[in-house]
């Protein structure tokens, strides 16, 4: 199987440089645009966050998930953190552009990746509160106490309510990963016998 | 026992708030602090697992699909290209790699004037700045690479490495001023850095060599792009006695892309979080005009 793009970076490639930001700068320009006050901000953050991609590129673990998820953790990280310096988070987008942000239409998402999709579903098992904080934090980047306000949830509410919808969502997308691993498994074992029953 | 288990109950529940909000809104230094410690205590927790679960969801969402802006690649692909080369050719111990702080490659030269004007503004006010602090916890302490050099690569040989790769326009030197603090009087050299790479080494030339069982040096970085109350940690440091000059490497705990201070102070052993800025020892600014 070839390497990844990562590895290839990882391994000193150069040409995977360039590769990898043809395969997922655009997603990553859009996440700084999502959570930058303007363009200007946005092409810093998307320059940080390649940097950080280039001296991460050999701990990507492709057993872990997928490079898009790798990668979009990594931005994720920095832009929370440029948030941070930059005051607080995003009071600077308008309330009526953060609210027309959501899920996107199931089954619309599928070039993004497979984690994505399954998340979506995870979320979806969620229980109204759950999902409604974590999309208020995860899409429209509100901190904590901002959705305490837009919701009238108590602080604590939040905190728990988010806590505990993201373990649930990580423990439905390890269930599926497990699930995954031991369908393959299934097939590896089941090879030879549809190989000796085939035509 | 009962006890005790309630108590490792509050601790999993408090890990837990912590890496959730880590993962959703990012951390204070104080609460950065405490994970660092708790996960210290109790090492079991994936401290990403959270964070790339936000991640999924978070590419769940509806994205605008715009292109790169072509400038911009151009810009991420030399940075990318550079950044390779000179790993490669630094050839740092892995150590040194793996604390090389995030970088962010700076947009200086698209507006060189705007820039110039902000370093002597921000060189006379930061001079003032009170209450600073950084935004990490954690203090690593790094080992000075004196002159001359050990095997390998030394850190003196990677700041020659270093200048001779960095054009001049990008790369940052600034000379060491001292203050009254006794530790510099006397001291001279240079601090070196490159805001593509975030590699940077720090020359002295004369720094009192400190007892590190009582003080350790502490360098912390101004970035005109973070809150003046917020420098970057850029690492504890020793020089030892009987050397005349030093060179260390700087480990920077976050990206400075925009460097517009640095400064050596005397801390306890270990470093601070919180500098209470009693001892500057000395200082690197921009020349002024």
């Amino acid at each position: 199987m070839a390497d990844s793009v990562l590895a290839r970076v990882a391994q000193g490639d150069q040409a995977a440089v360039a590769e990898c930001i043809d395969q997922f700068g655009p997603l990553v320009w859009a996440i700084a645009r999502r959570f930058s006050p303007n363009r200007d901000d946005a092409e810093d953050a998307v320059q940080e966050v390649f940097v950080d991609v280039w001296k991460s590129a050999s701990r990507f673990d492709p057993a872990q998930g997928s490079e898009k998820v790798f990668i979009s953790t990594i931005a994720r990280r920095r832009l929370i953190d440029r948030l941070r310096r930059h005051s607080q988070l995003p009071d600077f987008a308008p309330t009526e552009e953060l609210d027309v942000i959501g899920w996107a239409e199931p089954g619309t998402r599928g070039e993004v990746s497979v984690e994505a999709e399954r998340a979506a579903q995870a979320v979806a098992q969620l229980k109204p509160d759950q999902q409604r904080v974590i999309e208020l934090a995860v899409l429209q980047g509100l901190s904590h106490s901002e959705i305490a306000a837009k919701t009238g949830m108590p602080l604590g509410t939040v905190k728990t309510q988010m806590r505990r919808g993201l373990i649930q969502v990580r423990e439905l997308l390890r269930l599926d990963a497990a699930a995954d691993a031991s369908t393959a498994r299934g097939r590896r074992t089941a090879a030879p016998a549809d190989e000796g029953t085939g035509s | 026992m009962n006890m005790q288990r309630r108590d490792e109950h509050l601790l999993d529940e408090r890990i837990a708030d912590l890496l959730t909000q880590e993962a959703t809104e990012g951390l204070g230094p104080t609460e950065l602090a405490e994970l660092d410690r708790l996960l210290a205590r109790f090492p079991g927790s994936d401290r990403d697992a959270l964070q790339s679960t936000a991640a999924a969801v978070m590419l769940a969402g509806e994205f605008d699909a715009e292109p790169l802006p072509a400038a911009l690649r151009g810009r991420l692909v030399e940075q990318g290209r550079q950044w390779l080369r000179e790993s490669a050719t630094a050839a740092l111990p892995a150590a040194n790699v793996a604390s090389l702080p995030a970088a962010r490659a700076s947009r200086a030269a698209k507006t060189p004037a705007h820039h110039l004007g902000w370093w002597a503004a921000a060189a006379a006010v930061l001079l003032a700045v009170v209450g600073w602090y950084p935004r990490l916890a954690n203090t690593p302490t790094q080992s000075v690479v004196q002159t001359p050099t050990p095997p390998a690569p030394s850190a003196a040989q990677r700041r020659e490495d270093l200048l001779k790769a960095v054009p001049a326009d990008r790369l940052v030197r600034w000379d060491w001023a001292t203050t009254k603090d006794p530790a510099g009087v006397g001291a001279s050299g240079d601090v070196v850095w490159d805001p593509v790479t975030q590699k940077g080494y720090m020359r002295f030339v004369g720094l009192q060599a400190n007892d590190a069982k009582s003080m350790q040096y502490q360098l912390w970085i101004f970035d005109a792009d973070r809150d003046d109350r917020y420098p970057v940690d850029g690492g504890v440091f020793d020089v030892p006695a009987g050397r005349t000059e030093v060179v260390v490497p700087i480990d920077a705990r976050l990206a400075v892309a925009k460097p517009a201070l640095f400064a050596v102070t005397a801390e306890k052993p270990g470093g601070v979080v919180v500098s209470s800025r009693e001892r500057i020892v000395v200082l690197a600014k921009p020349a002024t005009a």
